[in-house]
């Protein structure tokens, strides 16, 4: 009898559907399984026959053949035993062959015939849904995550014999909301609790405004590291759209928090200094994402920058351009969205004091060297940059006095949202929606300076040293600088703002101004 | 064959033990003349040394220095009229110098030197001081190292003046190897000096003793930085020795970096306090720096003259700048950028600022 059943695949964050055949026949008894097949999908036919039998299923002497469509595709992953056992049950008549229509399978199984969680239930489920199917069967620690697309059924079983029943149309007690939809706990972090420092809140205020990169520069213990966590407290709050594409890429890397509903703040990312190229753009024999695609929509924070080896750093460059990285390996090729804002922290030199020559011990060489580490075209990509000083003292006490208090994250965060809705509103017809994306060849247009500043920016490029992209990002942060004032154009207290906060220049480090 | 070229390259046989020879037979040919009987007479010369010296006979010197002169780098001893005079009566006189470029003349000269690792304060003086130097005819020699030796070879070359620099390695090895354009700009204007034969790598012996050269061809020196126990204060100590006038640049208590110099002040070197009276000191044409009347005439705006009077010779964050004058950050971003546009203040780290001199 012949039997087929419907699943899919992960790839990238897309979801491919994939039937699994069963048949089975008279002729020498054995169990073959076809279809360009990995290994660990090649074991699971030890697994599958010994948890159908430890689960009271008798399979006969006969000749069982299972087939994978569409066989150009490489499947991997420990999703395909509950599809694999189900049809060759349907193909044994334990489960009539009608029932398997528009119904949606996956799942690992146990020896003992119990069902474990997979990875990547919310965008197979999404895919799922939209190819007309109306029923889902997943393991039941994955219910919940499978459970917030809307319109499909999702039954949570725990074990191959529940399975069946569900098939066979058994009543099984109504199972309850899995989760609840209500917001997940308020972040403990929040600006307030930075003290002082209003040149790096402003700046930072202003990176978020138009998602700009920005790096800080600052002796140990200067609080760069607590300000770069309290970022996502400004950023404006996800859209439903937002929060859907974020789960997915955390479903497919396996790290859904189950009972949480979507993903609902923006993440933020720390990967350490050690990571490697691997682990920080996504990759493996088989794809996954890494730390750029899961810091998508939120912020990656680069933590000593000048430690992490130059080829990590390097591949930053495109999917900061791009927003999305490629990934072309054996197992296929696939891309996964990168669309993160950059912060980073450093020291300024190996001991982290300099220039203050009475702290800082550094020789002259090793403090160029600790700057060439950073490569000058990643430099160039960074559109703001702040020194965060030590703070001081009277800014440390005035939290205990609690009179002055700092400015809110909810307080910025409107602030931010309302100089996001104006460059939304002006880029509506474009492609893009942020002050730091515009693309260079509309920076006239969007940025547009009258005679004077023109001539004022024209004698700063060459006193400065700018290059043409440095100069285009001081443009592009004083568009930002403009919104949040409500300036319809550019004024030139925009443009020296944004001077200040230019990316560093290599002088500074090498003892000449 | 150049005799003096075979004397100064021969393995083993240092400076001390050349200028025996020398002093013993009166010049390089004579010396190539000696039997080993007589080199072994004279005195501090020891056997195995004398081997070095006969067994040197049957080598190939013509080559590698027909190479040498190919490759721009001059020969010059002490037998030849061009030595620099200055060097001959000095304690442990070289006795032969490869150079590239020229040799100091007999024009003037001062040495300008101080801590690799200065502050913007050094660095700014440094380079004004070697401006002054050069604007007045004088040449500025100094060892090319990082920091203010530096400061005062590029401040010269921006007076348009000659500079000089001696190396404690070959002359055709750039060391630190990011001051490759400045040897290059020395070489042109001026030259650079070494007792070491090309080729020889940097190592921390050789240094020291290059010190002597460089008081030894100056008039004067001037020392911008030192900490204490630095090699700036080794030069000092060989030109006090060769009788030079020292000059040193005050600083404040507590300052390392100017603990050096402090030091020699107070052991009677010259205090450097006022650019101009340096510059009249010296006996030389002046050429006026900017003093108060014309920052006035430059028409600060108010915001900007406040953010001036705050900023000093020590660089100062923006945060501290905002807390004295009470100013937001677009406020004081204006006046530091209308500043730093006028040439009154520059940025000296990552939004660090300080005034600059001139």
């Amino acid at each position: 009898m012949y039997s087929i059943v419907s699943t899919a695949i992960i790839y990238g964050i897309r979801s491919i559907p994939v039937f699994v055949e069963a048949d089975v026949s008279g002729g020498l008894p054995t169990f073959e399984m076809v279809g360009f097949l990995a290994s660990e999908v090649k074991e699971s036919k030890e697994r599958v026959r010994t948890a159908l039998k430890n689960s009271g299923f008798v399979i006969p002497p006969k000749r069982i053949t299972v087939n994978f469509t569409p066989a150009n595709i490489r499947k991997s992953g420990s999703g395909f035993d509950l599809p694999i056992a189900v049809a060759v049950l349907a193909a044994l008549g334990e489960i009539k062959i009608k029932n398997l229509d528009h119904i949606f399978l996956i799942g690992e199984v146990g020896l003992d015939g119990r069902l474990q969680p997979v990875s990547g239930i919310l965008p197979m489920a999404a895919e799922a849904k939209e190819r007309g199917i109306t029923k889902c069967i997943v393991p039941l620690q994955n219910r919940a995550e499978a459970m917030l697309v809307s319109d499909v059924k999702v039954y949570g079983a725990d074990t191959i014999q529940t399975v069946v029943k569900i098939l066979n149309g058994e009543r099984l007690p109504e199972q309850t909301e899995a989760y609840n939809i209500e917001e997940t706990a308020p972040t403990v972090r929040d600006f307030s609790e930075i003290k002082g420092q209003p040149a790096v809140r402003r700046a930072c205020e202003t990176a978020v405004s138009g998602m700009h990169n920005i790096l800080f520069i600052g002796p140990p213990g200067a609080g760069k590291t607590m300000i770069a966590e309290r970022i996502p407290t400004i950023l404006p709050p996800l859209s439903r759209e937002e929060q859907i594409e974020i789960s997915k890429i955390y479903s497919v890397k396996g790290m859904f928090k189950n009972g949480c509903g979507l993903l609902r703040e923006r993440p933020f990312r720390a990967p350490h200094h050690t990571i490697s190229v691997q682990g920080l753009a996504g990759g493996g024999s088989v794809p996954r994402p890494g730390e750029i695609s899961l810091a998508h929509k939120g912020v990656l924070f680069l933590d000593e920058l000048a430690e992490f080896k130059k080829e990590t750093l390097e591949i930053l460059r495109q999917p900061m351009e791009d927003g999305k990285i490629s990934i072309v390996r054996v197992g296929g090729s696939c891309e996964y969205p990168a669309d993160f804002m950059l912060a980073a922290a450093m020291n300024p030199c190996k001991c982290g004091y300099y220039p203050d020559e009475n702290k800082c011990t550094c020789s002259r060489t090793s403090v160029r060297k600790y700057m060439q580490k950073i490569s000058g075209p990643l430099l160039d990509r960074m559109d703001l940059c702040v020194e965060a000083k030590q703070i001081r003292f009277e800014d440390l006490q005035k939290s205990c006095e609690g009179e002055e208090k700092e400015e809110s994250s909810a307080v910025i965060r409107e602030r931010v949202e309302r100089t996001r809705a104006i460059q939304e509103y002006r880029y509506r017809k474009e492609t893009f929606s942020c002050n730091s994306q515009i693309p260079s060849s509309r920076i006239l247009e969007f940025c547009a300076l009258d005679e004077k500043q023109e001539a004022y920016m024209g004698r700063m490029y060459e006193k400065l040293g700018l290059t043409a992209r440095s100069y285009h990002k001081i443009l592009k942060v004083a568009r930002t600088l403009a919104d949040m004032e409500e300036s319809e154009r550019i004024e030139l207290r925009h443009l020296t703002e944004a001077v200040c906060f230019r990316s560093v220049d290599r002088t500074f480090w090498e003892g000449r101004g | 064959m150049n005799y003096s070229y075979w004397l100064s390259n021969i393995p083993g046989i240092g400076i001390r033990s050349r200028n025996r020879l020398i002093a013993a037979a009166g010049t390089a040919q004579e010396v190539y003349g000696m039997t080993e009987k007589q080199i072994l007479a004279v005195g501090g010369i020891t056997r195995k040394q004398a081997g070095r010296i006969a067994e040197s006979r049957n080598w190939d010197y013509e080559t590698p220095f027909e190479k040498m002169m190919e490759r721009g780098i001059l020969f010059v001893s002490r037998e030849d009229a061009a030595f620099p005079e200055k060097l001959r009566n000095i304690p442990d006189a070289p006795y032969s110098l490869y150079y590239k470029g020229s040799l100091p003349g007999k024009k003037k000269t001062a040495a300008i030197v101080g801590a690799r690792m200065c502050s913007p304060y050094g660095h700014t003086v440094a380079h004004k001081i070697g401006r002054i130097f050069a604007e007045s005819g004088t040449a500025v020699v100094s060892g090319m190292a990082d920091g203010i030796d530096a400061d005062g070879h590029w401040g010269a070359l921006a007076g348009g003046g000659e500079t000089y620099a001696v190396l404690g390695c070959g002359v055709d090895v750039c060391y630190p190897a990011a001051n490759r354009e400045l040897a290059q700009q020395i070489a042109c204007h001026g030259g650079i000096l070494s007792e070491y034969p090309p080729g020889t790598r940097p190592a921390a012996p050789l240094f020291p003793a290059r010190n002597r050269i460089i008081s030894g061809l100056s008039d004067l020196i001037v020392v911008v930085e030192a900490k204490k126990r630095s090699g700036s204060l080794i030069t000092a100590d060989y030109a006090l020795e060769q009788g030079k006038d020292i000059y040193a640049v005050p600083g404040r208590l507590y300052d390392q970096l100017s603990e050096g110099c402090n030091g020699l002040i107070r052991q009677g070197a010259g205090m450097i306090s006022d650019l101009e009276e340096f510059r009249a000191e010296l006996a030389l044409c002046g050429i006026g720096g900017r003093n108060t009347q014309e920052l006035q005439k430059l028409s600060l705006e108010k915001d900007e003259k406040l953010v001036y009077s705050c900023l000093s010779l020590q660089p100062k964050g923006i945060e501290e700048i905002m807390a004295e004058t009470g100013f937001s950050v677009p406020d004081a971003a204006k006046a530091l950028v209308g500043l730093m546009q006028k040439d009154l203040i520059s940025e000296s780290g990552k939004n660090k600022y300080i005034r600059q001199i001139e």
